[in-house]
């Protein structure tokens, strides 16, 4: 209710002027004008409400909802059980408010009998929650398609099949079925072997495309993780030269268990002898240099007569120690068997491992 | 995708999809864990703040014995499990009493973790009053100079941030705002309080905002902490290209809308400019000037003298 507070002198006076015998008409019409002014006291209050004032600014990540106030506490307020929930209702109180009139001020838009804001981007750095992906290599085909500028062409579900008379899936179940019903009969062309089994050539070769599909797919996956993939002999080139049916012989006889020890070779294959790795020796003629020092490093490692320092000391404060344990419990201990191998353990020992370091830890802590 | 072994139905791929790295991420997952002897005190505890993040989070019946400080291995087995990046772990022990422990991690790994004592702890059920709505975007307010100052503070806040944020949201309601949550650090403590928003008439277009204490309410104090090294958290913020907004330089508007560009050049040297050539300008053509100068001269006389 907004009465602005103009119109009350103009009021006052149309009263004066028209209502000045009546008395009792302008008692009834100042009882309203008193009304009327606390309507505005009320709305005048009101309107301040909305305000917020801080010493120092509130800071805002409006597309996180996120509201910093970066004032110093009333500590008393805070520690005292008492006045804590309303001193910290009257901080978020603040806060929101200040909030609400930045979201306010945003673009909206109506949607669905609601008012929708656009909030504008965070901008507190949060980590992520895994990283970021890596761009995908394109495929061989795709990238075939990319240069001859081939489009993705929409294709439906279902395919007319003319012969069957009726709507059949493009793959699947179905469509295979749909195959078999079509295909009863095979024709026996005049330059085909009349004994040979038409239907199981078919169901070959339907084989072969499938693991050729396979291993491009495979090879893709490997191209794109920079692992190398032989060329020939996977599947059938064509137009491979002797030399690349020389690799591929010798890769298909090579991909066995054994690794092409125990293959049968084919009538009048020859077999590469000599493949792999040589292996180097060192000349035996010639200076002996490089021979003398190789030796002379294995002697030194041999025959380390280097001062452990570290070691010593510690080896001598060791013995210091069960001496002086000995000293202190006589000699009974010495019969008694210990657990770990009869190796002696001090007093510091058991201290250590009951504090849950091993016995080395302790040594270490010695100097 | 490319796997080597392909999902056999589309289900079981469109799950592998979710699970991938995107560029814009799905909303992080929470996984509320709490130990066996963990008592009703941490229990109601989880449950609560389990509520109020119901859409993104799971909770777990109770673990066995898990010591995220001590090996971490487990929980990131459970995270990666239900693909979940932040968890929440409460324990109950003589040495910790009401302990709430906070993580997040990066890629299945651990990037940070920080251990709570609860204290004053008052739930849901503790304030009856009608609650908000459920996977309600909260508005949140941090109060205290030590949340800018101290490292702890800060990297709690950070934490806190990204565990009650919700949805990464574009565009919201005007009256879906319900949720407060305001986080006060003292020296010692964090006091965490739980309101809902009621917007009330103002004389303007912007509402009053009165709030009401819903819970959960919460004293926290910061135990042990380990937090991400410096590379790793530089890593875990790396953004994508896309989503980086670039300037655009040498670009301008003026008053009538017309776009105006900048072209830097480098230094020219006007003596070599090449412009028209005015052949009266030229150097041989002085003499010629000369006469016709003394030409001109030569005419003022008689001029002068038809005047007179």
């Amino acid at each position: 209710m907004t009465v602005s507070s103009a119109s009350r002198p103009s009021l006052v006076s149309h009263v004066a002027d028209v209502n000045n015998t009546n008395m009792a008409a302008t008692e009834d019409q100042l009882a309203r004008l008193s009304k009327v002014k606390d309507i505005i006291t009320k709305a005048s209050q009101e309107l301040k409400s909305i305000e917020v004032n801080r010493e120092i600014d509130l800071e805002f990540d409006v597309g996180n909802l996120l509201v910093t106030d970066k004032n110093t506490l009333d500590e008393e307020a805070v520690y005292d059980p008492d006045t804590r929930p309303a001193y910290l209702q009257s901080l978020a109180r603040d806060g929101i408010q200040a909030l609400m009139s930045k979201v306010w001020d945003l673009p909206s838009h109506t949607e669905d009998n609601a008012v929708f804001v656009t909030l504008p981007k965070t901008t507190t750095v949060l980590p992520r929650e895994k990283p970021v992906p890596k761009e995908k290599a394109l495929t061989k085909w795709e990238q075939f398609a990319r240069d001859k500028g081939l489009t993705k062409k929409k294709k439906d579900k279902k395919v007319w099949d003319h012969i069957l008379k009726r709507w059949v899936p493009r793959f699947g179940m179905k469509k295979v079925q749909a195959d078999k019903e079509k295909n009863w009969v095979k024709e026996v062309p005049g330059n085909v072997d009349p004994y040979e089994d038409m239907f199981a050539k078919e169901k070959e070769l339907k084989r072969e495309r499938v693991a050729k599909n396979e291993y491009q797919r495979l090879r893709n996956i490997a191209k794109s993780r920079k692992l190398k993939v032989p060329n020939v002999g996977v599947t059938g080139n064509d137009l491979a030269t002797s030399k690349d049916l020389g690799v591929a012989m010798h890769h298909s006889r090579f991909a066995t268990a054994s690794k092409g020890k125990f293959q049968p070779t084919l009538p009048n294959e020859q077999v590469p002898k000599g493949l792999g790795k040589k292996r180097k020796h060192e000349q035996i003629t010639g200076d002996g240099r490089a021979e003398k020092k190789r030796y002379m490093e294995v002697l030194k490692k041999v025959e380390k007569n280097e001062l452990n320092l570290s070691t010593a000391v510690h080896k001598q404060i060791r013995e210091e120690n069960i001496e002086a344990d000995l000293a202190k419990k006589g000699g009974k201990k010495q019969l008694r068997r210990s657990k770990a191998g009869g190796r002696h353990r001090t007093r510091s020992d058991h201290r250590a491992s009951k504090l849950g370091k091993g016995i080395h830890e302790s040594r270490k802590q010695k100097i | 995708m490319q796997r080597v072994v392909k999902p056999k139905n589309p289900r079981a791929k469109r799950a592998l999809v979710k699970r991938e790295p995107k560029i814009i991420e799905n909303t992080k997952q929470c996984l509320f864990l709490h130990g066996k002897k963990t008592g009703e005190f941490m229990r109601k505890c989880i449950k609560d703040i389990y509520a109020l993040k119901r859409q993104d989070s799971k909770l777990l019946q109770s673990q066995d014995q898990l010591l995220p400080f001590e090996d971490i291995l487990p929980v990131e087995r459970l995270a990666h499990e239900h693909d979940a990046s932040l968890f929440a772990y409460a324990t109950h022990s003589k040495k910790r009493p009401n302990n709430l422990i906070l993580g997040r991690m990066f890629n299945h790994h651990i990037l940070d973790l920080i251990e709570l004592g609860v204290d004053n702890y008052l739930g849901l059920e503790d304030f009856k009053n009608k609650k908000i709505t459920v996977g309600n975007k909260p508005c949140m307010v941090f109060c205290g100079t030590q949340f800018e100052d101290l490292v702890d503070y800060k990297n709690l806040k950070n934490i806190l941030i990204d565990f009650f944020r919700g949805v990464e949201a574009t565009d919201v309601r005007l009256q879906g705002f319900e949720h407060a949550l305001l986080f006060t650090a003292t020296d010692d403590t964090i006091y965490m309080r739980s309101y809902k928003i009621l917007l009330k008439k103002s004389g303007t277009r912007i509402p009053r905002v009165e709030l009401e204490e819903i819970g959960p309410c919460m004293d926290l104090k910061i135990r042990r902490t380990k937090f991400a090294s410096d590379d790793l958290k530089k890593k875990a913020c790396r953004q994508p290209k896309h989503l980086k907004i670039g300037k655009k330089k040498n670009q301008s508007r003026d008053v009538f809308g017309t776009k105006l560009g900048r072209i830097h050049m480098t230094k020219q040297d006007l003596g070599q400019l090449q412009t028209r050539k005015m052949k009266a300008l030229k150097k041989s053509s002085a003499k010629a000037k000369a006469t016709n100068n003394e030409a001109s001269t030569s005419t003022a006389e008689p001029m002068e003298v038809s005047q007179e």
